[in-house]
């Protein structure tokens, strides 16, 4: 079988291999690059797509948390208030109170001191009668005679009186 | 279960695509090549001869072999291009990835932004040129080894950089031969046809040479074994046993480096020539001043 010499010149050879570069070319970028490469772009368009998603995860945390923070102050100095105005109820509540303890107090001692009196009066008077009616007897007795009793009555009650009179 | 054993099914006729038309072409060869006695260097076995107008065609070992290797390439595409997904989990879509990655940035950074549409096309330079030199390793007959395949290269190269200077204008393309100073004109006319014959000869020489070194020191180290070893008895004396080990030594260099090589430097010599003939700032002023011309254009209409 013939041979080619080692440097020999064909037209037609240099052609087809020129198309077979051609070829190749055209197979690389149909075959290999276009595919791959709109693999990658996908990929791409995915990890974007992701890293947004994350950005904007990121920033509803960050606004969620200002809110937070924000509601929180505001239930903070909400606390403030509602313990200020509980606090200025209670103590009025208590000044009502101790008030009204007080008040009742004095009433139940006013009545105290009224029924005292009452019972003073009342002693006083069934003492005045006692003494009265002892004294007459006494006074029976030692007269040994009998003693008009309105006289005699009027007598002690001058008496008596003068006796108050001095106690008081 | 039935999808992933079709897949399987797809992967293996894929790849057998791939492997067969080597087989078939190493097959052709044992079935055709003739016997070789001693030292012999020739060229490409010519298996017919067709009878094309200007000059005969012989379909040869190279142009054989360069077609296995573009279906070679077309099924290794398919191969790893089959089963992409977003998230890769096939190791073959990790290195599609990066090949395609690379390139782009080999052609980004070698060639700039304006020229990234040849990515694909200095993949191709390096693939081919790669695949046909590394061909040697299956002792087929490397097709870079001609030099008529490397010059369909080169020509198709230097016509793809006389394109792009021809972007500012024939005028321009002229006057680009005449600077800096004009009767440096024939020796610019001398380099710009050197461009591609360099090319093609350096790729050619480079892996033809390779070849003819491998031989001669397979001869060599043959003679060699006879004079040292040949005084062993019977056969032991016949036996070159020299011959063991060095030559795979040597082919490491001579076929997958040099071939990687000689691929490598083409593909960068492309992107040079290309990137480098590019005259970007004749071509803006040409394309300000049709801008300019149509603007003027649309008034002269305007005012009509």
């Amino acid at each position: 079988m013939q041979t080619l010499e080692i440097i020999s010149v064909n037209l037609w050879q240099i052609l087809i291999s020129l198309a077979n570069l051609l070829l190749i070319f055209l197979i690389l970028k149909k075959f290999l690059f276009k595919p791959v490469q709109k693999m990658l772009d996908k990929r791409q368009g995915e990890v974007d797509a992701q890293y947004a998603s994350a950005q904007q995860a990121a920033a509803d945390a960050a606004a969620d948390k200002a809110l937070w923070a924000e509601k929180l102050q505001g239930a903070d100095d909400e606390a403030d208030a509602r313990l200020k105005a509980a606090d200025t109820t209670a103590r009025a509540h208590g000044d009502r109170i101790v008030a009204d303890a007080k008040t009742r107090a004095e009433e139940i001692l006013r009545r105290a001191e009224a029924d005292a009196a009452l019972e003073k009066t009342k002693a006083e008077a069934a003492i005045k009668e006692e003494i009265v009616v002892v004294s007459t007897e006494l006074a029976q007795k030692m007269l040994e005679r009998e003693v008009n009793a309105a006289d005699h009555k009027q007598l002690i009650d001058a008496f008596l009186g003068e006796i108050g009179g001095a106690d008081e | 279960m039935n999808k992933k054993s079709r897949f399987v099914a797809v992967d293996i006729l894929l790849l057998a695509g791939a492997i067969l038309p080597l087989v078939a072409c190493m097959v052709l060869k044992i079935l055709t090549a003739p016997p070789t006695e001693g030292i012999e260097i020739t060229g490409a076995l010519i298996y017919f001869t067709l009878p094309t107008p200007l000059q005969p065609l012989p379909i040869t070992e190279a142009q054989v072999n360069s077609v296995a290797v573009v279906i070679a390439i077309l099924f290794i595409c398919l191969y790893f291009t089959h089963g992409l997904t977003v998230r890769p989990h096939l190791k073959r879509q990790v290195i599609a990835e990066w090949i395609v990655e690379k390139c782009k940035n080999m052609v980004h950074t070698n060639m700039g932004e304006r020229f990234m549409g040849f990515a694909p096309f200095i993949a191709a330079i390096m693939g081919l040129s790669a695949l046909s030199s590394l061909l040697s390793l299956l002792g087929l007959f490397p097709p870079t080894s001609d030099m008529n395949i490397v010059a369909g290269w080169a020509i198709l190269v230097f016509t793809l950089i006389t394109f792009y200077k021809f972007k500012a204008g024939p005028i321009q393309y002229l006057k680009s031969y005449a600077e800096p100073v004009p009767f440096l004109a024939p020796m610019n006319i001398i380099s710009e046809i050197a461009t591609p014959v360099s090319m093609a000869f350096r790729h050619y020489g480079n892996i033809l040479s390779g070849s003819i070194i491998s031989v001669l020191i397979a001869a060599a180290l043959g003679g060699l074994s006879n004079l040292v070893l040949g005084w062993l008895p019977g056969i032991l004396g016949e036996f070159p046993f020299l011959r063991i080990g060095i030559p795979a030594v040597l082919s490491l260099y001579f076929d997958i480096f040099s071939g990687l090589l000689q691929a490598f430097i083409f593909a960068t010599l492309t992107m040079m020539y290309i990137s480098g003939g590019y005259p970007a700032e004749a071509v803006a002023k040409r394309l300000a001043r049709r801008e300019a011309k149509k603007q003027a254009k649309t008034a002269k209409q305007a005012e009509k």
